[in-house]
């Protein structure tokens, strides 16, 4: 139980900035999830956070009490690896009590929440085991239990499902969610899955280049992204972002009533109909290219008018079209999102970063 | 691999057994003439098959010896070997495991220029240095004891290169959930490390031990007293009589006892030497 507080924190290797500059409040409870591409620098934010890394400038309070210089076992955090890094000549009861041994608690008092991880975690019938002997997802489990049984103040993840198969991650998000609500201990994940940083967070954290690009809830950001970036990044297919021109050709982004600045627009893709929407809309003039069914829907491929454009558009059911076939396409005008090239920032009102 | 050729296979096992032939015949050899007695060699014919004076030969070594060519018992001298290889083998593994572990999770400054002057060690015999340490065992007063026989010997940097490569393999997860499971360095080398490397120090244990029980040239230079001979360089003293056949049957029977406590540790230690040779998965 305790905020974590986060100010202004870098990190160089060298001459080569990993961090430039992060500011973060966790609040008591909370699920915070860093999500951003490989090398934005978000595990290096974590394992500082956890002390396995050294912090460059900034500050890192845990409970109110900066541990910038504190040792990770002093820091009263706990973390899940994301290769589990369970100790394989230890049976999972061994694994689980290390941490507590260390410490000196007492043996009853270790028993106790060795019982209580065990389960919670469902991890009971193999406490005798060998790490070795278990299958992915349980030794998933063990790693978690190992966080637990410290009731530590805050868990982190640094991510603990990229080792496992869909099916299996998907059931493992699951239950991370529900146990975090469970204990309400403040949570740090860290993933550069998208899906995942939406089911599970309270608040998203979206990192890019060792900088934040956006911090809100999973609903927030999508539904207002604060940067191209972001806008790119969120969302599966990703939003369509297309220059003014191609939009609303010369007319410019004043006449659709959108801010000064803005000269590209993004439009998710199933914000993109095939027939004509009662509320205000632009009509585009588009060519298939690739229609992909995946199921309950479809990712239709088309190019906008003449250009090289592309953009993507999710539609219902399987819609008979065929190659090269020319039709319009209606995006309304409220669902656009604008940006600005130059600052590859929103245009509109900011969002609260 | 999976070919399945009947010429291969003759092929492969003739080599196989030429090999082990060579390598078996000269033991046998021994063992024969370990059972005959003292006069079956003045023929100059060396006898293939067994002798009546097996019980007789072994017996004479056990006890006398052969004191009267100038070499004391066998037994304080199997005694001073095992002392020395034990030493020598376990001083090695310890030294080495500790200088691997610093070498590889600590960062100081010249890190690397030290386990390069470390490797680059590995190619200079101790042959090459023997004057200077002789030297400096001499000053240090160590002539003549067990510390002049097991000291200059310890530091190996093959072990310490071994088990670098070893640790390397270790994922930096495991001493970084040690950590965050508030265990400091040295706890971390006794919990996690050690258990992790017990295979390796097995194997390295029977290597080390074979080298240490094997030396020659240096006990040859350090003892001079006959209470710290060691086996191996008795049996030259025993060979090597003046104005007399050697007494052949009693020096074979010295090499056949000689060779025994190493193939002994082998086949007590052969399963976790195997596995610490082969074994992958950590």
């Amino acid at each position: 139980m305790a905020t974590i507080d986060i100010v202004d924190l870098k990190k160089n290797y060298g001459s080569v900035p990993a961090v430039r500059g992060v500011s973060l409040s966790v609040a008591d409870g909370e699920l915070i999830v860093l999500v951003g591409p490989s090398g934005c620098g978000k595990s290096t934010l974590l394992r500082m956070i956890a002390g396995l890394e050294a912090v460059s400038e900034g500050k890192i309070e845990i409970a109110g009490r900066n541990v910038n210089n504190a040792e990770p076992a002093q820091r009263d955090i706990a973390m899940v690896f994301q290769n589990y890094a369970l100790y394989p000549h230890m049976t999972v009861r061994g694994n689980l009590e290390y941490g507590l041994k260390n410490r000196g608690t007492p043996r009853a008092e270790i028993d106790r929440r060795v019982q209580e991880a065990a389960d919670i975690l469902e991890i009971g019938p193999m406490l005798e085991r060998k790490p070795r002997e278990l299958s992915g997802g349980q030794r998933q489990r063990v790693a978690m239990g190992r966080a637990i049984v410290r009731e530590p103040a805050a868990f982190l993840f640094d991510e603990p499902l990229s080792n496992l198969d869909a099916k299996l991650r998907v059931q493992m998000r699951v239950e991370i969610r529900r146990l975090q609500r469970r204990l309400k201990t403040t949570s740090i994940y860290v993933t550069h899955d998208q899906l995942e940083a939406m089911t599970l967070a309270d608040r998203l954290v979206v990192m890019n280049g060792g900088l934040v690009e956006q911090i809100g809830s999973p609903v927030e950001v999508y539904d207002r992204p604060a940067s191209l970036f972001v806008a790119g990044f969120i969302g599966s297919p990703p939003m369509n972002l297309m220059p003014i021109e191609i939009v609303n050709g010369s007319n410019g982004a004043n006449a659709l009533g959108l801010p000064v600045g803005t000269d590209i627009v993004g439009v998710r893709p199933d914000e993109l109909s095939l027939v004509e929407p009662p509320e205000p809309s632009i009509r585009l003039d588009a060519t298939a290219e690739l229609l992909e069914p995946i199921g309950g829907e479809s990712h239709l491929h088309v190019r906008l008018g003449e250009s090289d454009h592309t953009a993507i558009l999710s539609v219902p059911g399987r819609p008979d079209v065929a190659e090269a076939a020319k039709f319009p396409v209606y995006a309304r005008v409220k669902e656009m999102h604008p940006f600005s090239r130059e600052t590859g920032k929103r245009t509109d009102v900011a969002c609260a970063l | 691999m999976v070919e399945n050729r009947p010429f291969l296979n003759f092929l492969a096992h003739l080599v196989l057994i030429v090999g082990a032939a060579v390598v078996v015949f000269p033991v046998y050899v021994a063992f024969i003439a370990s059972t005959h007695g003292g006069n079956d060699f003045l023929s100059g014919i060396v006898p293939l098959v067994p002798g009546p004076h097996l019980v007789e030969n072994y017996a004479t070594m056990l006890s006398a010896g052969m004191t009267s060519s100038g070499a004391p018992p066998i037994g304080p001298m199997m005694i001073n070997s095992l002392v020395m290889a034990v030493g020598v083998a376990v001083g090695k593994i310890v030294i080495s495991i500790l200088s691997a572990f610093a070498i590889v999770y600590f960062r100081f400054p010249f890190r690397t220029l030290a386990f390069w002057m470390i490797f680059i060690t590995l190619m200079l015999p101790v042959e090459v240095r023997i004057v200077p340490t002789f030297k400096v065992v001499a000053d240090l007063g160590l002539l003549n004891n067990y510390g002049g026989l097991i000291i200059p010997l310890i530091a190996s940097a093959t072990a310490t290169f071994l088990f670098r490569q070893f640790f390397l393999t270790v994922p930096e997860e495991l001493m970084e959930a040690a950590r965050v499971d508030g265990a400091g360095p040295m706890k971390f080398f006794r919990d996690i490390l050690l258990p992790l490397s017990t295979t390796n120090i097995a194997a390295l244990f029977i290597i080390l031990f074979v080298l240490g029980w094997n030396q020659y040239l240096w006990p040859l230079l350090i003892s001079t007293d006959q209470s710290l001979y060691t086996v191996v360089m008795g049996i030259q003293r025993m060979a090597a009589v003046a104005d007399a056949e050697p007494r052949w049957n009693l020096v074979m029977a010295a090499v056949i006892l000689a060779a025994l406590p190493p193939v002994l540790v082998i086949l007590a230690m052969q399963r976790l030497f195997v596995k610490g040779l082969v074994e992958t998965e950590k």
